[in-house]
């Protein structure tokens, strides 16, 4: 079983083309904790994602600079292999994506690249990883079903399974309820409030509301700044600059 | 306005009168009539401008119809004739056997000689053009080698399918020295496909929502096997479909074959040489059409109909497996 592992950020800037995203961030996320990431359309939270697990990299214009730390390792050294990072750095995007397969094979695809090929720890694997996300019970006797003839709901739960199933210590969610409907949200919500004794998770959100009910720690990026990141409750009750005020109490964003 | 209002009203209740006046006629007769008054009453000049152009557009739709009805009827009862008879050369011998002496036979030179020639224009224009848009969609870059690519490809399937012919001609047999035959024939065929399977398979892959592909190097997979067992998986309903549409065209085509596959009255014995020249079904077609012998040209429409029929049923798996398969991705 994993264990959440610590991200440390330092003097990150990334551009797109010679569009300036995100401006000299630097944090330090917290493991076996949930931190959400708030701010206004645009102002860079996907790409701050994207960069921990180095998805940025297939954008051709994408260039940066600043080092991440995952375990103190840095991540963007030469040396570093991008594929066992992926590995450790699960991720879950903001509309729901199953492969065409079936859900078994959703689930699978994940360990067999990475070289688990037996039968029983394969199902093993879609058991464990399919109750953790809460769908085993409705999923248990379809297994070979397409995953995309599932609910919206279910179907993200889905992907969270399959990115548990590589056992990642850290995982990366960009808005992933902002597609569902209100009651496979707030479903959503508790897994990832159940999730975190294992996981360091990082969830973008631009729901504030959302934010403070399942966050520790936050953060509030503003036009690609690192605005404020403080403990959740810090920030609700007294956050220390005006722009993270007005966000959070509806005036911008 | 109050003028419009009350002609509405009017024909409102014009139209509940009518619908009470029912049970002397048939239900369905009932129904045309009701439907062909109230198309043809006419109220006033807008009406009347109504009604006439309704007929213009029907005039219009038939003319569009026929030649569509008219091409089944003719080539549908002759053929039927031909492939229902019992004669030498009629019935399942139609299939079964090579024209032999006066072409009294049946076309099995033809049928096979077409298998062939798909066969070898699929073996080898579908890899190319599989890999070809692969290649430029998933590796390359948008840019002036990907334009230029397809720019090239959509002139290519643009141009009429004689051109093919004579390249294929000057190329294949004359150039390259391969002689008429089986293997020029199918190549000439897989140069006409490969643009359109291109194409196609491009359109499929764009289709994959990038998010699935993230999806699947997120997991630490290699941008090969994304590729390969998730945006080709995803797109493979598309991309066979574009390749059955693809092979449904060349089925039919006589002028790329006339100069590179030759003809024969019976099978050919080799791919290359003078033992491969091959007959065709869109040749047979041609070649007994012109015949002077009436029992030859009424081959010549069972030819046809056999031919269309082939490509209906070609057409329609592909319209099955597009259609099932959008289903399940939406
Ligand atoms: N692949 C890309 N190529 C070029 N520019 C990009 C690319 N992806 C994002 N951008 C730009 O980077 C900026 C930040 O985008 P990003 O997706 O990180 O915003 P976001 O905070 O996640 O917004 P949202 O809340 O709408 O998801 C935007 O201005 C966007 O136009
Ligand atoms: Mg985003």
């Amino acid at each position: 079983m994993a264990k959440g592992t610590t991200i440390e950020v330092k003097n990150l800037n990334t551009w797109f083309g010679r569009k300036h995203i995100l401006k000299d961030i630097s944090c330090y996320f917290e493991d076996n904790c949930v931190t959400g990431v708030m701010g206004p359309s645009g102002c860079g939270k996907s790409t701050w994602l994207r960069t921990i697990n180095r998805l940025n990299d297939t954008v051709g214009s994408f260039r940066m600079t600043g080092e991440i730390f995952i375990e103190g390792k840095d991540i963007y050294a030469p040396t570093a292999d991008v594929y066992s990072l992926r590995r450790r750095v699960g991720m879950v995007f903001q509309r729901p994506n199953p492969f065409p397969m079936s859900i078994k094979d959703n689930i699978t695809f994940g360990p067999k690249l990475h070289g688990i090929n037996d039968g029983d720890e394969l199902d093993e694997i879609v058991e464990t990883t399919l109750k953790k996300a809460a769908l085993w019970d409705e999923v248990k006797d379809n297994l070979e079903q397409p995953g995309t003839t599932l609910s919206g709901g279910q179907q993200q739960r889905l992907c969270i399974a399959r990115a548990l199933s590589v056992d990642p210590p850290v995982l990366l969610m960009d808005e992933p309820v902002s597609s569902l409907d209100p009651l496979s949200a707030s479903k959503i919500e508790d897994l990832i409030v159940e999730l975190k004794k294992d996981y360091t998770i990082i969830l973008v959100t631009h729901n504030v509301q959302q934010a403070f009910r399942v966050s520790d720690r936050a953060a509030f990026l503003y036009l690609g700044e690192l605005v404020e990141f403080d403990k959740t409750a810090k920030i609700a009750e007294a956050p220390s600059d005006p722009r993270t005020e007005a966000f959070i109490t509806g005036r911008i964003g | 306005m109050d003028d419009v209002k009350s002609q509405l009203r009017l024909d409102e209740n014009e139209a509940y009168e009518e619908t009470e006046d029912t049970g002397y006629h048939p239900k369905a007769f009932n129904e045309f009539e009701r439907w062909f008054k109230r198309q043809t009453t006419i109220h006033g000049r807008r009406d009347l401008k109504d009604l006439l152009f309704k007929m213009l557009l029907s005039v219009v739709v038939i003319i569009v119809c026929m030649p569509f009805f008219m091409v089944l009827i003719q080539v549908g009862t002759v053929g039927m004739g031909v492939l229902l008879g019992s004669g030498p050369g009629q019935g399942l011998d139609f299939f079964l056997s090579t024209p032999g002496p006066g072409l009294q036979g049946g076309v099995l030179n033809a049928i096979a000689g077409t298998a062939y020639l798909v066969g070898i224009a699929m073996l080898v224009g579908v890899p190319l053009s599989l890999f070809g848009a692969i290649y430029i969609t998933e590796y390359t870059r948008p840019g002036f080698m990907r334009s230029s690519v397809e720019f090239a490809a959509d002139v290519l399937a643009g141009i009429p399918s004689i051109v093919f012919g004579a390249f294929g001609f000057t190329f294949l047999v004359i150039y390259l020295r391969i002689g008429m035959g089986m293997l020029a024939g199918g190549l000439t065929l897989a140069f006409m496909m490969i643009p359109t399977v291109l194409r196609t398979t491009q359109e499929a892959l764009r289709q994959v929502p990038m998010s699935l592909r993230e999806a699947s190097l997120a997991l630490g997979a290699t941008k090969w096997t994304t590729t390969w067992k998730i945006t080709i998986r995803a797109a493979f309903p598309g991309i066979i479909t574009g390749v059955l549409l693809a092979m449904g065209r060349v089925m039919g085509e006589t002028a790329p074959l006339i100069f590179t596959s030759g003809n024969n009255l019976g099978l050919p014995t080799s791919v290359t040489g003078p033992g491969s020249w091959v007959a065709s079904m869109p040749y047979t077609v041609w070649s007994y059409i012109s015949d002077p012998r009436n029992y030859v040209n009424d081959k010549a429409q069972a030819t046809a109909l056999t031919l269309m029929g082939m490509v209906l049923l070609i057409d329609l798996i592909a319209n099955f497996i597009s259609r099932k398969v959008t289903r399940r991705l939406v």
